[in-house]
């Protein structure tokens, strides 16, 4: 993995957190508000999915950070400046912006797509070059060589969106907009790009404001959620473990689903639970029927295979080795200190 | 039959008036194609950037097609007389429809998540147009000024009755030339309609940037 900040060193040390100063858009001809009044606090280095039924003003919020949509009132601050104080081109070449169906140019070559904002800030091409090859073993695809002549009709729609998210990062920007990236991916491949990310998010650190209408792809990658509901009003803001515990209202329960619960489960893997467990005492009768877990498995994946197997419990894995032994109890209901473990590591740094 | 093939010895024999009428007839239909080019393609291609005026264009569109040319013609005859300038007029407005809608059409329907990824990333309106809009819709323009070239080319026929002259002579005096000469010089007209639309075809396959070019023939 190659990381590059390098190239821009402010970037990463600068205040890029992105706040919503009482936030309104009504769109001309419209009598109610897109968005209403939003006060949220993205901070440097946080992923936050803004989630929601369609009317929920997500994609609003989003685009009104790059200026793609204009502000009817309040105010949104990127660092200390206000958006509105600088000019919306020179505000979106800092911005990353990546959208569903990847938004590549057809008649560009992956090397031409991600070197669009690059050349439009008039690179020379060494830099350019070298910066392309960074990126595509960044997002995985490699030798890089026979990536870059390629045209977006010549690649699966998760290798599309790869290059998106390089392109979105190609001239480093502090800040992320993802607007449901990963919306029209196969449940499989889009289990991949999203790993992927996450894995990119973490070593690169950029601000990150993401939209998407799948609350479990919020669980799973976001740092805090934002909960719109119709009508554009925020109604939760927390991180998934808040949110899945303690539902603001109805509204925010009912989104969620009769599956909060198991949902939950699916912030915390089975090494966590493991590591956090006081008593050495497994408890767990040795059934034959017990399945093997790798470590990395969420609670909620681990539940599947004991249910599946019938056992009362499962022996913890990593690669070949035998870690340990979780119970079923231990899978529903985890120690205190394994919760919400994944957010910690994940947030900020 | 035999009239066709008594086409063949009449060209022979009068080589050399067919192909001043030729020089005539791409004069009379090419400099009123030109001009709606240069007219009819910015245009088209601004007001389909601004996503305004489909009304007009579509109006302009459907008004050339309802227009009739040689009333057009006739009715020129009145304001600016007789000759070469009266058929270019024509001509002109026959053309413009075409290459204007067709431009309009082409930069109006380019994707807008496409337009909306280039805004986002910082591209000013006139790099959203120069990188995005115009090569996607490069194609679509090049057939706009096609369909105009083929009926200007073939429509300036009828220019002799404004007496600017043109193959039409030819064609339009059959007790001159004869039946053998009415379709020499049809046959004549119809090669250069097909010249014409195929060097538009091939400027645009040597014009075209390599990713349109692939793009085109991955649709086609």
């Amino acid at each position: 993995m190659t990381l590059s900040s390098t190239d821009t060193p402010t970037s990463q040390t600068a205040n890029s957190a992105i706040v919503f100063d009482q936030v309104t858009k009504l769109y001309s001809g419209q009598a109610a508000p897109a968005l209403d009044s939003l006060d949220i606090e993205v901070k440097s280095g946080e992923l936050v999915c803004l989630v929601g039924p369609s009317g929920g003003g997500k994609t609003t919020a989003l685009q009104l950070v790059n200026r793609i949509v204009d502000l009817s009132s309040g105010d949104i601050r990127i660092g200390d400046r206000s958006i509105m104080d600088i000019p919306a081109i020179e505000l979106r070449r800092t911005i990353g912006y990546a959208i569903q169906q990847s938004g590549l140019f057809p008649h560009y070559t992956v090397a031409e797509n991600i070197a669009t904002v690059p050349n439009i800030l008039k690179w020379d091409k060494a830099r350019i070059k070298k910066r392309t090859s960074e990126l595509l073993e960044l997002v995985g695809l490699t030798p890089v060589d026979t990536w870059l002549g390629r045209y977006p009709s010549q690649l699966s729609g998760g290798q599309q969106q790869r290059i998106g998210i390089a392109r979105a990062l190609a001239a480093d920007p502090p800040v992320m907009l993802m607007d449901e990236p990963f919306g029209a991916l196969d449940p499989i491949t889009r289990m991949a790009v999203q790993d992927e990310f996450l894995e990119i998010h973490r070593a690169v650190g950029k601000t990150t404001l993401f939209v998407t209408h799948d609350i479990d792809e919020a669980i799973k990658m976001a740092d805090r959620i934002a909960i719109l509901k119709p009508g554009g009003k925020l109604a939760q803001y927390g991180t998934p473990a808040e949110v899945l515990t303690h539902p603001a209202d109805d509204f925010v329960a009912e989104f969620l689903g009769a599956e909060r619960g198991l949902k939950r489960l699916a912030l915390t893997t089975v090494g966590e639970v493991l590591a956090a467990k006081t008593d050495s005492e497994s408890g767990l009768q040795q059934d034959s029927n017990s399945p093997q877990v790798e470590s990395d498995l969420t609670l909620r994946e681990a539940l599947s295979a004991v249910s599946a197997a019938g056992a009362h419990g499962a022996l913890v894995m990593d690669g070949g080795s035998h870690l340990g032994e979780v119970t079923l109890h231990d899978l529903v209901n985890p120690p205190a200190g394994a919760v919400g473990a994944r957010s910690v590591e994940g947030g900020g740094s | 039959m035999n009239d066709i093939f008594g086409a063949f010895p009449f060209m022979a024999a009068n080589f050399g008036m067919l192909l001043e009428k030729t020089g005539e007839h791409l004069v009379i239909s090419l400099i009123p194609l030109l001009a709606a080019i240069l007219v009819g393609v910015p245009i088209g291609i601004w007001l389909g950037h601004i996503h305004k005026g489909e009304f007009l264009a579509v109006s302009i569109t459907n008004i050339g097609r309802a227009l009739p040319s040689l009333a057009l013609i006739a009715i020129l005859i009145g304001f600016v007389g007789i000759g070469m300038l009266n058929a270019m007029i024509a001509l002109f407005v026959l053309a413009f429809p075409p290459i204007l809608s067709y431009a309009f059409q082409a930069v109006n329907s380019a994707d807008r998540d496409l337009t909306k990824a280039a805004r986002g990333m910082g591209m000013t309106p006139l790099q959203v147009l120069s990188k995005v809009e115009l090569p996607l819709g490069l194609p679509m323009i090049i057939s706009g000024i096609r369909t105009a070239a083929v009926l200007t080319v073939s429509s300036a026929t009828i220019a002799t009755i404004a007496g600017s002259g043109g193959l039409g002579d030819v064609i339009l005096n059959q007790v001159a030339y004869g039946i053998e000469g009415v379709l020499a010089g049809a046959l004549w007209v119809a090669v250069l309609a097909i010249l014409v639309d195929q060097f538009f075809a091939l400027l645009l396959r040597v014009a075209a940037p390599t990713g349109v070019r692939r793009l085109r023939a991955a649709t086609v």
